[in-house]
């Protein structure tokens, strides 16, 4: 090798050397730098990013699996500043398509990014999916020409729609005042308010779990997957839950009423099968919930209003008379029309006395003055003992969001006076709400014990299904004090040959009619009409609340409030699958041989 | 004398440079077979991490997919659409006297829907990625040579 060769080999080498020197040197300059971290924590930006992943919120059934609220896809369109793009084209298929305004479209799509100006623009949100295949086949339409010349040729580029869940509701305003309504629009703030959007909240909502997405196909690993929220199954029957609010709508147009109620519960277990209130939502729309409720209207009046029963709860009287031994049902009253109590004087609905009568005949009649006797010879401890065991005093704790109540007024408080326990004992000076109501009557429908309200039959948690137990809230009377009653209640309905009978079978029930209080004192004219019956008596199946406020053909509850009864039982013992009396007793005779 | 002696010793030149070009092409084919290992399970990393970005995204269409139809089914089988098309049939609900009533012995009727789908294959939540794909060159070799089974000693028994 020649020398001047050796030489050119020797500069290479040292050239070489110089330049990995410096190259390491500079590496190593870099790492120990003021803003390296900076340098190292936007390295992780390339190489993958961390997201908050929100579950798809849980769905809703009625207890026969037939979807109530569920989930739908709806898009956003965004514009991406950073990209090529033809102003003119995008906002004349946005104008076109979408319906938005041309000019600021135009506006938006002929901005720079970067400077002051967003580098992403939210042009729309929550477009269907049909506006969505509209733009999908333009888009391929003008990816599929050929250019001619120096033809320019018309793209979509810039424009973007991303898929995200929207909540549905397919049934509309069905039993909506159940299920309430989610706030969709808001798509990271979005809650559920009223019904079971508001109570199970949490749980339809799920967990948002943050989810680490390599964009580094050689970081990549187990996406973790984010469980969906809570499903749920309800109580509810929607084919029932229809019935009950077109009978609802039907009775209120035909008796004048402002709104009114039902609920239709199950005693055995305390099952909510339909609850029907006016008026409704279409939670799809839930923005027009204040057009629909100005204050002070309730969501749902069956759980969030309160009012004067009236006669209906005559029977919770006559329950703890009766239970505490304070009478028995053969036992006479002699009804004189007129009562003095604690500087008042309480009166029969009619004004009149009706002699001798048994308890049977104080239902039947429902005498006020006979009710404000059995209260004063229980005595207010006794009598106010039991209805605090009814639950009366208190929320039932139903799985509802907006449940309210008003409180019991009870002796040595301020507000309490001795004509009280008179007035309370016909269902006048005492505020409920219907499922208060429901619930304590509940109990005489179902042997003495009284269950917890509920609308969620089972939930599906992570793929799995898990029942919800009924809950036995307490036994305020006896078996037997149920039985008795029952039989009394059944009585004076057959023999006052009521309009709340219904064909083939053997019901119980009272009617209610209660006075409104206003600034002036009680209405005579303004009144809440009720019922309250369940059936068969024997072993009751379902229990029908219904009331209908301020009714203008009648303002007595058995002339309006008793035939919606019928009506509406006369249907529901066919969806329910509950045969006449006579099939009932023949089957049940024969497995027991008689 | 010495200078004869050395000369007959010395390689010849051309030996010398065909040695040294041995030596640079060794080298050369080692660094290009590692590097062709590297580009190798590189590429095929890459490629099986594009196909689970692909997977997953088709994963989230499906899902989305199956509620829009799930939804669907729900507005077509509501009970407004079944009304209506009850209505045009010209049928209406039964009364309780056309009803009939049949004792079916043994039949025990439903208690609720099922709506929980059925149990799934349990899942291997392994990396998706084989370790063949993340290590490198150093671990996979180590792996290997630590993975050299040893020889069975004498007090082993088989059966």
């Amino acid at each position: 090798m020649s020398e001047s060769i050796k030489n050119r080999f020797l500069i290479i080498c040292v050239i070489c050397s110089v330049v990995a020197g410096v190259v390491a040197i500079q590496m190593v300059r870099i790492q120990n730098i003021e803003g390296a971290e900076k340098i190292l924590a936007a390295s992780e930006n390339y190489q993958g990013v961390t997201r908050l992943i929100y579950p798809d919120r849980g769905s809703i059934y009625d207890a026969r699996g037939r979807l109530m609220a569920g989930n739908e896809t709806s898009y956003e369109i965004g514009l991406d500043l950073n990209s090529d793009r033809q102003p003119e084209t995008i906002a004349s298929v946005a104008a076109s398509v979408l319906g938005l305004d041309y000019a600021q479209v135009l506006g938006y799509a002929e901005m720079t990014a970067g400077g002051g100006n967003p580098y992403y623009i939210v042009l729309d949100d929550f477009v269907e999916k049909d506006k969505i295949a509209q733009l999908e086949i333009i888009k391929e339409d003008y990816e599929s020409r050929v250019a001619k010349g120096n033809e320019t040729l018309p793209s979509l580029s810039g424009l973007l729609w991303t898929p995200h869940s929207q909540r549905s509701y397919p049934e509309g305003t069905l039993a909506s005042n159940i299920i309430g309504f989610y706030s969709y629009l808001d798509r990271t703030g979005g809650a559920g308010y009223f019904g079971l959007e508001e109570a199970y909240n949490s749980q339809l909502s799920g967990t948002p779990r943050e989810v680490y997405i390599a964009f580094d196909p050689q970081r990549l690993s187990t996406v973790e997957e984010v469980p969906p929220g809570v499903s749920l199954v309800l109580t509810i029957d929607r084919e029932i839950q229809a019935l009950t609010e077109q009978t609802l709508d039907d009775a209120i147009e035909w008796s004048g009423s402002e709104s009114g109620t039902i609920v239709v519960y199950d005693p055995e277990d305390g099952s909510i099968i339909s609850m029907a209130t006016a008026p409704r939502l279409d939670p799809n729309e839930y923005w027009d919930y204040s057009t629909l409720f100005p204050n002070p209207n309730p969501y749902n009046s069956a759980i969030s209003q309160t009012y004067e029963p009236g006669s209906v709860f005559k029977v919770l009287t006559m329950a703890a008379a009766l239970d505490s031994e304070t009478v028995e049902r053969d036992t006479m009253f002699n009804d004189t029309g007129s009562f003095f109590i604690g500087g008042a004087t309480i009166y029969n609905w009619n004004r009149g006395g009706w002699g001798m009568v048994d308890m049977t005949e104080c239902l039947q009649h429902s005498l006020n003055v006979c009710m404000a006797w059995l209260a004063t010879e229980m005595g207010p401890d006794t009598f106010y003992t039991y209805m605090r065991s009814f639950g009366l005093d208190r929320k039932t704790g139903i799985d509802l969001g907006g449940e309210t109540s008003w409180p019991l007024k009870l002796p040595g408080d301020n507000q309490w006076y001795e004509v009280d326990l008179a007035t309370n004992s016909f269902g006048q000076g005492i505020s409920l709400t219907p499922i208060q109501m429901v619930m304590a009557i509940g109990a005489l429908a179902n042997d003495g014990k009284m269950m917890a309200p509920h609308v969620v039959k089972s939930m599906i948690i992570n793929n799995q299904q898990y029942v919800v137990d009924p809950i036995v809230v307490g036994t305020p009377i006896k078996a037997e004090t149920a039985h008795i009653l029952t039989d009394m209640l059944v009585d004076s309905l057959q023999n006052e040959a009521s309009n709340a009978l219904v064909d083939g079978y053997t019901v119980a029930g009272k009617t209610g009619t209660g006075e409104i209080a206003t600034a002036l004192g009680y209405s005579s004219t303004e009144t809440n009409a009720s019922f309250v019956g369940w059936g068969p008596a024997e072993d009751p199946k379902f229990l029908v609340y219904v009331w209908l406020e301020k009714p203008s053909i009648s303002p007595w509850g058995s002339e309006v409030a008793a035939p919606i009864f019928s009506e509406l039982v006369s249907k529901l013992v066919v969806l329910m699958d509950i045969p006449p009396d006579n099939i009932r007793m023949t089957d049940k005779m024969q497995m027991t041989g008689q | 004398m010495k200078k004869d002696v050395l000369q007959a010793y010395k390689q010849a030149p051309w030996r010398t440079q065909l040695q040294w070009v041995g030596i640079f092409l060794l080298v050369v084919v080692g660094v290009a077979a590692v590097a062709g290992l590297y580009l190798s399970i590189s590429g095929r990393s890459a490629a099986t991490g594009r196909r689970i970005q692909i997977l997953e995204s088709k994963v989230s269409t499906l899902q989305r997919e199956n509620n829009d139809l799930q939804t669907l089914l729900g507005e077509i089988s509501s009970s407004r659409a079944l009304n209506e098309r009850v209505d045009s049939l010209g049928m209406r609900l039964l009364t309780v006297d056309e009803a009939m009533y049949l004792e079916v012995p043994g039949y025990v009727p439903a208690t609720g829907p099922s709506l929980a789908p059925p149990p799934s294959i349990q899942e291997d939540r392994t990396p998706i990625l084989l370790p063949q794909f993340t290590d490198t060159f150093i671990e996979w070799l180590t792996e290997k040579l630590q993975a050299v089974p040893e020889p069975i000693s004498e007090t082993e028994v088989t059966p």
